[in-house]
Parts: C-alpha cells; sequence; structure tokens
C-alpha cells in the first residue's frame, strides 16, 4: 500500500557506493520491511527500517555486526548499510533465503514432513550456529518459531532476522525475545536477553521441532481457561514446570490436548529424554551454570542421527536405545507406526559412539576422530553390498587412507580405499586413530 | 503427504475474531459503508499472514451488524485461511445495545469452548446508540469470555459517541481510535487484525506492565509502532522499553499528521 521503496528504486551501499536496485516488497515485520533487491547482477535482500526503529545505535549496533562479518555461511547476516536520497532512515543488504529453506512453523503445522535424521541433523546445525555466534561474543535474543529456517530434506539451516544481534551483556532496550520461547527469569521481568536465555530459547526450539509440543505444556496449561498474559506469566515465568519432570508429575502432557508430548517422548532414547529433561529442570532454574549447552546439543543431535534404523515391515525411522535393550533382554520393542516387532541393524561401535548400519548409512570424518567438526558433506565409509552376492552387507572404505581389519578369528588385513569389510561380528576396523567393532 | 513422524499439528487454542459493525443509514453516507468494507477486505490478507505466523493460534472470524435491530453478518466462526469479507450495506438506527447482546450470546459456553485464547472484539460505528446499549454492554460483560476479551473500538467520522465506546473497551487507558479519514480507517482495521491479533495468540510476557494497565489481559501494541506504510507488529517480537503495553497514543500517530484532518 503504502510501502517505504518503490519498485525500480535504487538506493546506496555504503561504504562501498554501489548502487542496488529495488524489485519487489517481500514483507514487513515489526521493525521494518524487506524487499527483493538486485546488486551487481545478484538478487539480494534489503531490509529498511520503520523511522522509529532507525536510530543511531541500531545503525551503530548493524555497523558491529558488518564489520565481525556472519559467524558462518549459515546466517542471512548483514553485509552493507544501505541508504537513500529522499528517504529517512537506513537499511542494509543481506542474502536472499533460497526458497528450499523452511520456517520451524511450518514443521509445527505438518505442512512440511521431515524425516527424524533430517530434524536432528537441522537441530545440529542451529546448535553448531548459534555456538559460532556466542563465539564471537554476540547474543542472538530472539531464537523462535519465524528466524530459524532448515531444509526439510537434509536439515541444512538459516539463521535469520539478524539485527537483533548484540554484544552478550549489553542488552539495554530491543527485543526482549518472544512468548513461549523466552527463557523464565525474562518472563519473570528479572533478566534481559543474554547468550544464557538464548540457550533456553535454543532448547525450547528442539524441543518443538522433535516433540511438536512446548516442554511446559502440560495439566497446568490445561487447567488455564483464558490463556492471557497473567495466566503465560505464571506457565512460563514464574512457575514453569517440565512435563516429564522426574520429580514432579503434576504437569504431565493430558491425552487429548498434549498428544504429540506423549506420541514422541516415549519413543526417543533414553539420552535424549535425559537432555530435555536437564534442559527443562536445572536449566528452568540455574540460567548461569545449569543450561544445556550448544556442543551438547550437537553432540545429542549427532547421537540422534546415529541411533535411527527403519522398521523391517514398514520402514518407518525408529531409534536405538541401548539402555531400553538391556532392560528388555536384548528385545528391541515394537516399531512405533505399525507395531511390528523391530529388528535391529548390525552396528558399529566406535570410541563411545554407537551407529546403526542401515543400507543407507554413511560414517562421517567426526565418527574416526573427535578432533574434527561435525561435517556431513564427505563420508568416509558407506554401507554397500556385495557386487556379486548383493545378501552380503559391507562397511566401504571412501576414505584416503587404509583401514587395518581384525577379525572375530585374530586374522589381520587391509582394506584400501574403495575396498569393503563385510559385517560380520566381532571384526575389528582400525580406522588410524580409532577402532571400531560391528556388533549386532 | 506421507507422515514420517508420529502425532498431528502442534496443539492450539481457538481465538474468536469478531467484527461489530455499525451498519446504520448515516453509515451509507459519504462512501463511509464502502470505506468500510474496503478497509476490511485490505486487512484480511494480512490477518490471514499474521494467523499463519502463530501456530498456537486457531483464528476464528465472524461479524456481526447492527442498524434496526443486530444480525449475524457472518454467522460461522470461520477459520481466517477460509475468510471472506461480505459487503455491508447500509440502513436503519443504530441498535449498538443488540449487537452486543447477539454477541454476548455467542460467548456463553457452550457454544463457546471453555479453554480459549482471549477473543478479539472489534467495534466500528459512526453514530450514538439508538437502543439500550447499556444493556448490552452488561450482558457482555456478564459472560467470562465477554470480560475477558480484548476489545477494541473504532469510530468513523465526527458523530461517533466516544463514551459510549470509551464503556466498550472499558479500560481507560485505551481510546477509541478515530477514523477521521479513509486512509485512518484502513490503518486502524489493518492494526486490530494484525498487532492487535498477534497480541492476543501470544500475549507476551516479561515486559513491565505500565500503571494503570495492569487489569489488561493481553497488552495491547500502541499503532504508533505502527508506520504509515501500513504494517503493524507482525513479527511476534516484543520490545523492551517499547511501551507495548501502554495504549498511550491510540490516537495520534505522527504518521497521521497528513490525513487526520481529511475530512470526508
Amino acid at each position: 500500500m503504502n510501502d517505504i521503496l518503490k519498485p525500480g528504486q535504487t538506493i546506496q551501499c555504503e561504504p562501498s557506493g554501489m548502487p542496488c536496485t529495488i524489485e519487489v516488497l517481500l514483507g514487513a515485520g515489526g521493525q521494518g520491511e524487506v524487499y527483493k533487491a538486485e546488486l551487481a547482477g545478484e538478487a539480494v535482500a534489503v531490509k529498511w527500517f520503520f523511522p522509529q526503529m532507525a536510530t543511531p545505535e541500531q545503525r551503530a549496533s548493524m555497523e558491529l555486526l558488518i564489520r565481525k562479518g556472519a559467524p558462518s555461511e549459515h546466517f542471512l547476516y548483514p553485509m552493507e548499510i544501505t541508504t537513500a536520497a529522499g528517504v529517512p532512515g537506513f537499511g542494509y543488504i543481506m542474502p536472499l533465503r533460497p526458497k528450499r529453506f523452511k520456517n520451524i512453523v511450518d514443521l509445527m503445522k505438518r505442512t512440511i514432513e521431515p524425516t527424524f535424521r533430517a530434524l536432528a541433523t537441522a537441530g545440529h546445525n542451529l546448535s553448531h550456529n548459534y555456538l559460532l555466534l556466542h563465539s564471537q561474543g554476540l547474543c542472538y535474543r530472539d531464537i523462535s518459531f519465524g528466524n530459524a529456517f532448515f531444509d526439510p530434506t537434509n536439515g541444512d539451516v538459516l539463521i535469520a532476522d539478524n539485527d537483533n544481534v548484540s554484544v552478550d551483556g549489553a542488552a539495554v532496550l530491543g527485543v526482549l525475545g518472544t512468548p513461549r520461547f523466552m527463557a523464565p527469569e525474562i518472563v519473570r521481568g528479572e533478566a534481559l536477553p543474554s547468550t544464557n536465555t538464548d540457550l533456553f530459547s535454543l532448547s525450547v526450539l528442539i524441543f518443538y521441532m522433535l516433540m511438536v509440543a512446548h516442554p511446559l505444556e502440560g495439566k497446568k496449561e490445561a487447567a488455564i481457561k483464558a490463556l492471557d498474559l497473567p495466566a503465560m506469566t505464571k506457565l512460563y515465568g514464574k512457575e514453569p514446570l517440565f512435563i516429564y519432570d522426574p520429580n514432579d508429575d503434576s504437569n504431565r502432557p493430558v491425552p487429548g490436548i498434549h498428544d504429540n508430548a506423549l506420541a514422541f517422548w516415549r519413543i526417543y532414547p533414553q539420552f535424549l529424554r535425559d537432555i530435555f529433561i536437564r534442559a527443562f529442570t536445572t536449566g528452568l532454574r540455574d540460567p548461569i551454570n545449569g543450561r544445556v549447552r550448544e556442543s551438547e546439543w550437537r553432540g545429542e543431535m549427532i547421537r540422534l542421527r546415529d541411533a535411527i534404523f527403519y522398521c523391517p515391515h514398514c520402514s518407518m525411522e525408529n531409534f536405538y536405545d541401548s539402555i531400553a535393550l538391556k532392560a528388555n533382554g536384548g528385545n528391541a520393542g515394537l516399531c512405533w507406526a505399525c507395531a511390528a516387532a523391530l529388528q535391529l541393524p548390525p552396528r558399529v561401535r566406535i570410541g563411545k559412539s554407537v551407529v546403526m548400519l542401515n543400507y543407507n548409512t554413511e560414517l562421517f570424518p567426526h565418527h574416526i576422530d573427535d578432533r574434527r567438526m561435525f561435517d556431513f558433506s564427505v563420508p568416509i565409509a558407506a554401507v554397500s553390498t556385495h557386487p556379486v552376492n548383493p545378501n552380503l552387507w559391507g562397511l566401504k572404505n571412501i576414505s584416503n587412507d587404509k583401514w587395518v581389519i581384525k577379525s572375530a578369528d585374530g586374522v589381520i588385513k587391509d582394506v584400501e580405499p574403495e575396498r569393503s569389510v563385510s559385517l560380520t561380528v566381532g571384526t575389528k576396523i582400525q580406522f588410524g586413530k580409532i577402532e571400531g567393532e560391528i556388533k549386532i | 503427504m506421507e507422515m514420517k513422524r508420529p502425532g498431528g499439528e502442534l496443539a492450539s487454542r481457538p481465538l474468536h475474531f469478531i467484527w461489530i459493525a455499525d451498519s446504520s443509514g448515516s453509515m451509507g453516507d459519504d462512501g463511509k459503508i464502502q470505506s468500510l468494507n474496503t478497509a476490511i477486505r485490505e486487512a484480511v490478507p494480512h490477518m490471514k499472514k499474521v494467523a499463519e505466523d502463530n501456530p498456537n493460534a486457531q483464528v476464528l472470524v465472524r461479524a456481526v451488524k447492527f442498524s434496526s435491530g443486530a444480525q449475524w453478518h457472518i454467522s460461522q466462526p470461520t477459520p481466517v485461511a477460509d475468510f471472506a469479507w461480505a459487503d455491508l450495506t447500509a440502513d436503519g438506527e443504530t441498535d449498538m445495545g443488540k449487537g452486543l447482546e447477539l454477541v454476548a450470546e455467542q460467548l456463553k459456553m457452550p457454544p463457546m469452548s471453555d479453554r480459549a485464547l482471549p477473543p478479539v472484539l472489534v467495534l466500528v460505528s459512526d453514530g450514538q446508540p439508538t437502543d439500550d446499549f447499556e444493556g448490552g454492554l452488561k450482558a457482555l460483560m456478564e459472560q467470562p469470555w465477554g470480560k475477558k476479551a480484548v476489545r477494541i473500538a473504532i469510530s468513523i467520522g465526527q458523530d461517533a459517541d466516544p463514551e459510549v465506546l470509551q464503556k466498550f473497551i472499558g479500560n481507560s487507558e485505551l481510546k477509541p481510535l478515530a477514523a477521521n479519514s479513509p486512509e485512518a480507517l484502513v490503518k486502524h482495521i489493518k492494526w486490530a487484525s494484525t498487532a492487535v491479533l498477534k497480541s492476543a495468540s501470544s500475549p507476551a510476557a516479561g515486559a513491565e506492565v505500565p500503571a494503570g494497565t495492569d487489569t489488561a489481559n493481553v497488552p495491547i501494541p500502541i499503532p504508533t509502532a505502527a508506520p504509515a506504510t501500513g504494517t503493524a507488529a507482525q513479527t511476534g517480537t516484543q520490545n523492551a522499553g517499547a511501551s507495548t503495553g501502554t495504549p498511550a497514543g491510540t490516537q495520534g500517530d505522527p504518521n497521521d499528521q497528513n490525513t487526520i484532518d481529511d475530512v470526508w
């Protein structure tokens, strides 16, 4: 209607002086409008702040982010300040979000249906990127549904709306966060956004992604008639209680209302339940030392990925849970989807981690070297079948390094790159720095 | 789509949004009713976008019209994604009280569920009530959902009764919005159907509640946060320092100065 900038209008980048041509309004938020634009032949996005938001402080804050640069290519980060003749205020250039990235709202409404593997990968990638941001001494301040994007096919992520990012501890004015994601101490009015409160919001985001439910919405939420401000302050601030607090069962999910929490909680492995319990018990009460750190989420998301195996009957993803397996005398249980008896695939134990060897499993550098960063771009091993006997499964060496294997009866052999070792129980694979063992 | 994981959509609560529109004869003067129809049509897509971004709320929209008597104009609580405005026509008296009575009946439990988000009631009028307004308001306020509702009033032109609209709002800190021009009407209608809807979907805790508004159950974002260019707060984020709960300035958007003196 009355957009600040017009299609075809030219604005200037600072300090480069490059002209940028506005194409179309993409949307408006509380702070400004976002346009698609063209800069030197490339499609970019331009955010223009509303006049009351275009303060000198905001500009200084944007210039700081531009100077520091994006923590990684997974941020839609400000690149240059923009101004325009005759238009008050300023804006900034950032990369345009490719359409393959969807927000968490789509996931909540089930209009996208990613696999557990893609979700765990996205959870890992988000944790990793927020850690990169926090490592720069910055905090995000508003981790929530609308500004974390992921590709439902593979778990790639993009973090948008970075203009709230500021130096940790420097928050005075500006965004407090989004209801249901804000840390309880912010809801109570006792704290301002910081890296520690980001950690709480990240826990909520991961819980939402994996459970399609809120960690504090159980019996207490069900008992509220009008969910208004006083009710929300109590639920998320003054009396927050995890729905699966092991020491207090007064806020358990209510069947018919909180069905997702009930459906998902039981199908995940115990280690994931344990980290959620920590995030929403000590993590609720001790903002400084009690919260789950991003590096912990990163590790647990990898562990969750590695625990996935497929139901032999309906091929849905299920999770390996060593604790439940022991408790049930080796019985893998029933598929959550079709209730068929599950059958575990062979697996490889490498150091502390256990990876299910499904037909499509790949191992990555971090699996065989714990100093390596998680990187899913170049696998070093893949499950394969024998070229002559397709019923014979193996693990193919697709790294550049030779493996040395020792079979259960003590015979030692080399596995050169492009060769496979058959999945035989008890076979030990020396990957170089670390040894793995095939188990069933 | 093939489901790959258990469960369903995120649990949500209904949020009833009800237009209470004056369709009296005077609304036929100077194109006022056409302006209102346009303003609501203009706001609907923005309203849909706000609702899309808030998976915790299931927004249901309907409308009451009052003139000589009152009637449900759009009777079914319609999911906002499917909502289409039907144009009003102007004729008759200004039976605002009967309009409120109709709303009060529908806010009883049942048909209302006992768990919901606070309803949003937007009253739009250009004149003085010609019936028992007090009786209608009393009926509304006797309903728990009437009391809990976020009540917004928009006056069109110079003849509306600000005192009556203020009583409907029931919060001295929040003033009726004066739409003295078609532009202002478009803007106020859009604000009510986006920023207020957003706030009722997700009442933002954490901000200090300014004195005098501590009884408010939903913080009403001030229209000054909405620029002349249109869209009010839609991102769902809440600003510290910005007076999120302060209704001051509801009539005095500085961006409005060019249009406020326009005469219809």
